[in-house]
């Protein structure tokens, strides 16, 4: 079965699911939950920092699901409706501990980070499984971010929104993201680089 | 074609979206820049590998006991006219 059929078969689900906390039946929750929870957590985290906090906003996205799960139907995915959630009450978590230091507005003009370390690094997926210092590296890396490039690339790179659904997610114009995203894979890649060069492997397992 | 208008345009063309003569121009000057290159594959590599990187899952414990406060408050959920709380199984 193709990706498409399998997303359209997950959408339907999606939707008699909704259809049934309509009706006030928990049971499909939990269906919900299994496919979403984690999902929404991770977002949460990388947000956040802090895994209480998290899963406190993971909590919030589903009470609001179930209080309005009625409206979603037609507007939005409902992948797009809940990463959206998590973003908003990640920020105001953000604003109301004062963490959050507001960036420049992105603009096309505005000058772009220049690649500076040009070693060619090659790592595969597989070799991070076992290289703790490499995952560390990326998870730091990625902290490092302003939070609005990182729930860019979060959303976009990561979770595998379209453009315009992550920019729906995070409430910005499809210019406005793609300049967040752009600017997001420039600096992680950087930040990899230079954590490539300074263990001097050339990002190949020894 | 520069290497700053090839990093601008990286990300359209990682995505598929540039137009096909900007796309061919940008090829033209990764087929004779090896920085150029470099920038392309390993900003590539990044996004694999954070694609790739499992970000932590919410554990047994707390993600248990997170569904059953879920499943306690969505009797009734929606709006609709509660009904019956439903006998869980078990």
């Amino acid at each position: 079965m193709s990706g498409e059929a399998n997303a359209a078969v997950a959408q339907r689900d999606e939707l008699a699911c909704l259809e049934a906390m309509r009706r006030g039946e928990p049971d499909c929750l939990g269906e919900l939950f299994e496919v979403w929870a984690d999902r929404l957590y991770g977002l949460a985290l990388r947000l956040l920092g802090d895994p209480a906090a998290a899963e406190d906003v993971v909590q919030e996205a589903f009470l609001k699901l179930m209080a309005g799960a009625s409206r979603i139907e037609g507007r939005s995915r409902l992948a797009t409706w809940l990463y959206r959630v998590v973003y908003n009450a990640a920020m105001d978590r953000l604003r109301e501990s004062r963490r959050e230091v507001p960036v420049p507005e992105e603009n096309e003009e505005a000058a772009l980070p220049a690649p500076a370390v040009l070693i060619d690094f090659r790592l595969t997926p597989e070799e991070m499984v076992h290289d703790a210092e490499l995952r560390e590296a990326l998870e730091r890396a990625i902290a490092a971010l302003p939070t609005t490039l990182r729930a860019s690339f979060l959303l976009r790179d990561v979770e595998g929104l379209s453009t315009a659904e992550a920019a729906e997610a995070v409430g910005v114009t499809e210019a406005n993201l793609k300049v967040r995203l752009h600017r997001a894979r420039l600096l992680l890649r950087e930040r990899l680089a230079a954590f490539v060069a300074a263990r001097g492997d050339g990002g190949r397992t020894p | 074609m520069s290497c700053e208008d090839v990093v601008r345009q990286l990300s359209d063309y990682i995505d598929g979206a540039l137009p096909p003569a900007d796309r061919a121009e940008l090829e033209h000057h990764l087929a004779t820049c090896h920085d150029c290159h470099v920038v392309l594959d390993t900003t590539q590599c990044t996004i694999l590998l954070y694609r790739a990187a499992r970000s932590r899952a919410l554990e047994g414990e707390r993600r248990r006991l997170l569904l059953e406060k879920l499943q306690r408050a969505c009797r009734g959920c929606g709006g609709a006219q509660p009904n019956p709380p439903r006998r869980d199984a078990g």
